[in-house]
C-alpha cells in the first residue's frame, strides 16, 4: 500500500502524529527469563523483539552453527558471537514464513554479530562462544535498530564486559528519492509505512559518543541529504542510549531493593528516587 | 530428541533410575508422580494476531504461540455436492514450530509439530470451524515459538501454550449470507471465539498433549530433563474435553465434571537409549583386558546402569490411560488449572 506522505508539508506531522525528531515509545526490560544467562525485551513503537543470550560457554557448536546458517563473528583466540534471528510468522500484518536461510535475515545476523564482536571484550573469553537468539514478535519498522538495542541489553544482563552500549535508531528523509525536493526534512525512527516509501538509514553509535558502529542503508538516498539524516540519527542514538541506560538502572535499583544484589560502596546511585 | 543431552555418568543415571523405580517413586525435585511443574500463563499478548498465549514453566522454559487467520478461496467450489453441507479439510491449518539453535527441517521439530497437529485435527471437528461458505474458508497459521533454550523435551509446554492460544482465538463476525463474498463486522468487540465460551458451546475443545514416562512399573507425568534421561519409555498422550449439549431435563448438578476423550498416544524415543552403560566392577576392562563385546551379552547386574531396551508393557499403557482419563485425574487437573487463565 503506497503511502501518501505529501501531507507532511502541511502540518509538519507524520502519519502517526509525530514530529520529525520524535522517537516512538521505547520500552525496555531486562532479565525476563530465569533460565537464560541474559535476556531482554524491547519495544520500539510496535516493533517488539526479545533477546535470549547463552554463554559465554564452550565453543563446541561452532562448526554446526555455521551449517545452520547462523552468523558467527570472531572465534579462535577470542570468543565468537553467534546470532540467530527468528522472525515469527505473525510478526507482520500478513502471515509470512521466513525460513532460517532467508537472505535478509542472514544479513541482519551478520551485521549484529560483527558489530558486537568489535565492542564486546571477546579476548577475555578465549575459545568460547556467546549465542544470541533474537525473536521478532512484531515488526513495524526499525527492525535492525531494535535488534541491536535488545542484544546490547541482553549482553549487559549477562554481565559480559563491553566497551560501551550499542544504541541504534533509524533516520529517513521526508521525500522520496525521485522527488528532487530540496526542502526535505530528515525524520527520526521510521515505522513500516514510512520505511516502505522513504529513503532511510540505520545507525548505531558507541554509547553517547559520535562514533558510528553500524551504518546500514538499503535504499537510494541523495548524497546531499545523507549528512542531515546521519546527524539526526546520531542524536537519536544518544536519546536511545539514555532510555536503555534508564531501563538497566531501574532494574538494578529494583534488584538491590529486593535484596537480590548487594549495594556496593562505590555506587553513586541514589536508590530513593 | 537431540535437544536433551544430559551429561550424566552411568552411576548418576543408575541412582536416578533406582529412586524413580521405588514405590512410590522419589523424584529429584520432590514432586508427586502426577504433579506438574507450576506455570504462569497469559493470553492476548500480541495485538497483531487473532489469538495468542505465553506460558512459562517454573524452570524457565517459555513459549509463545500466535494464531493468525487469513481468508482463502476454496478450490473447485463448483463441484456441486449440495448434500455435503460443510466440507472441511485438515490442511487449512498450518502449524510451524520454531526452536532456537535447531534447523527448521530438523526431524525432531517436524515430529513435534505433527504431533500437535494430529491431536488438533484428529477428529475432523476443528477444520469445520474454519468453513465460511462453499467458496471461502479461513486458513489458520499457528506459529509456535520456543523462546528459552531447550531445557527438556518441550512438548507439554508447546501443547499447553497452543491450547490457550486457540481458546483465545477470535475471528471477525460474518455479516454476509450464503455463498456470496464474505463480509465481516469490523468491530473487534463483536468477533466470535473459535471455541465458544461456557454455556452454548458444544463439541471438542482444543487438545492438550501430556508427556508421560515410565520407570519400572511407575508412571511419571511431566518429566524433568534428568527423569527423561533414565526413562524406559516416553509417551505423548493427547486428550481433549468433549462438551455435549445438555438435554433440557438434565439437572446442572449431574453434569459436573468434564468428559474427556483420548485422541492419540505416540511413543517418543527417550534419550536414555543412547546413554552409555556402566561397567560392573568384576569385569573392569582396565585390569584384565577383556574385550568390550563380552559385556554387552552379559545379564544386567544390579546397581549398574544399562540403557533400557524393548517396548512398553500393555498394563503400563493401560495404567497411563487410566491416570489421564479418570475423574480428578491428571488431564482434569491440568484443564482445571488452565481454566483459571483469563482469556483476553
Amino acid at each position: 500500500m503506497p503511502l501518501d506522505t505529501s501531507t507532511y508539508s502541511l502540518a509538519l506531522l507524520r502519519v502517526d502524529g509525530r514530529r520529525w525528531n520524535e522517537l516512538r515509545r521505547l520500552h525496555a526490560q531486562i532479565r525476563i527469563q530465569a533460565a537464560a544467562d541474559g535476556s531482554s525485551y524491547l519495544e520500539m513503537g510496535n516493533t517488539k523483539v526479545m533477546c535470549v543470550l547463552t554463554g559465554p560457554s564452550e565453543a563446541q557448536q561452532q562448526q554446526q552453527g555455521q551449517r545452520r546458517g547462523q552468523a558467527t563473528a570472531g572465534g579462535g583466540k577470542n570468543a565468537s558471537i553467534n546470532v540467530s534471528i527468528v522472525v515469527a510468522g505473525f510478526a507482520s500484518v500478513d502471515h509470512k514464513k521466513r525460513g532460517r536461510n532467508d537472505k535478509r535475515t542472514q544479513e541482519l545476523e551478520l551485521t549484529i554479530a560483527k558489530t558486537f564482536a568489535s565492542v564486546v571484550h571477546t579476548h577475555l573469553f578465549p575459545n568460547s562462544s556467546i549465542s544470541l537468539a533474537l525473536h521478532v514478535l512484531s515488526a513495524d519498522g526499525s527492525l535492525l535498530a531494535a535488534l541491536l538495542n535488545a542484544a546490547t541489553l541482553a549482553l549487559i544482563d549477562a554481565g559480559i564486559p563491553m566497551s560501551d552500549y550499542i544504541a541504534a535508531c533509524t533516520a529517513g528523509s521526508t521525500s522520496s528519492y525521485a522527488a528532487a525536493d530540496d526542502s526535505a526534512d530528515p525524520l527520526l525512527d521510521l515505522n513500516t509505512q514510512e520505511e516502505q516509501e522513504l529513503p532511510f538509514i540505520t545507525v548505531a553509535t558507541l554509547g553517547e559518543t559520535d562514533r558510528v558502529a553500524v551504518l546500514n542503508c538499503e535504499s537510494r538516498v541523495q548524497v546531499s541529504r545523507l549528512e542531515g539524516m546521519l546527524a539526526v540519527a546520531v542524536d537519536g542514538c544518544k536519546e536511545v542510549k539514555q532510555l536503555l541506560d534508564k531501563a538497566i538502572k531501574a532494574k538494578g535499583a529494583k534488584m538491590i531493593r529486593e535484596g537480590a544484589a548487594e549495594k556496593s560502596d562505590a555506587m553513586a546511585m541514589d536508590l530513593d528516587e | 530428541m537431540a535437544t536433551t543431552h544430559t551429561l550424566l555418568s552411568p552411576a548418576e543415571l543408575n541412582y536416578l533410575h533406582t529412586s524413580l523405580s521405588l514405590r512410590p517413586p522419589i523424584r529429584s525435585d520432590g514432586r508427586l508422580p502426577t504433579q506438574f511443574r507450576p506455570l504462569t500463563a497469559e493470553t492476548g499478548i500480541l495485538q497483531g494476531t487473532n489469538g495468542s498465549a505465553c506460558v512459562t514453566f517454573s524452570d524457565g522454559a517459555e513459549a509463545i504461540v500466535g494464531v493468525k487467520a487469513e481468508i482463502e478461496k476454496t478450490p473447485d467450489a463448483q463441484s456441486g455436492d449440495e448434500d455435503k453441507g460443510k466440507k472441511a479439510r485438515g490442511d487449512w491449518v498450518e502449524i510451524s514450530v520454531e526452536i532456537p539453535s535447531q534447523r527448521d527441517d530438523d526431524a525432531g521439530t517436524i515430529f513435534l509439530g505433527e504431533m500437535l497437529r494430529e491431536a488438533l485435527l484428529g477428529d475432523g471437528e476443528f477444520a469445520k470451524k474454519l468453513w465460511i461458505n462453499r467458496r471461502f474458508h479461513w486458513r489458520l497459521h499457528i506459529d509456535i515459538l520456543l523462546l528459552s533454550p531447550a531445557l527438556s523435551y518441550p512438548l507439554p509446554l508447546l501443547s499447553l501454550t497452543t491450547h490457550l492460544a486457540l481458546l483465545a482465538t477470535r475471528l471477525p463476525k460474518l455479516k454476509s449470507e450464503g455463498d456470496e463474498d464474505p463480509m465481516f463486522d469490523d468491530d473487534w468487540e463483536s468477533s466470535v471465539f473459535v471455541y465458544p465460551r461456557e454455556g452454548a458451546s458444544e463439541g471438542t475443545r482444543p487438545p492438550i498433549t501430556l508427556l508421560v514416562v515410565t520407570v519400572g512399573d511407575n508412571v511419571i507425568f511431566d518429566p524433568s530433563k534428568e527423569e527423561l534421561a533414565v526413562a524406559e519409555t516416553a509417551l505423548a498422550v493427547s486428550v481433549a474435553e468433549v462438551r455435549r449439549e445438555k438435554s433440557r431435563g438434565e439437572m446442572e448438578v449431574d453434569t459436573k465434571g468434564r468428559e474427556l476423550k483420548l485422541l492419540s498416544i505416540r511413543t517418543i524415543d527417550p534419550p536414555s537409549r543412547l546413554t552409555p552403560p556402566g561397567v560392573p566392577n568384576g569385569t573392569a576392562t582396565a585390569t584384565d583386558g577383556k574385550p568390550a563385546s563380552n559385556l554387552a551379552s552379559e545379564t544386567p547386574v544390579a546397581g549398574v546402569w544399562k540403557a533400557p531396551l524393548g517396548g512398553t508393557k500393555f498394563s503400563v499403557v493401560d495404567g497411563i490411560v487410566q491416570a489421564v482419563l479418570e475423574k480428578g485425574g491428571v488431564a482434569d487437573e491440568v484443564l482445571d488449572g488452565l481454566d483459571g487463565v483469563e482469556l483476553a
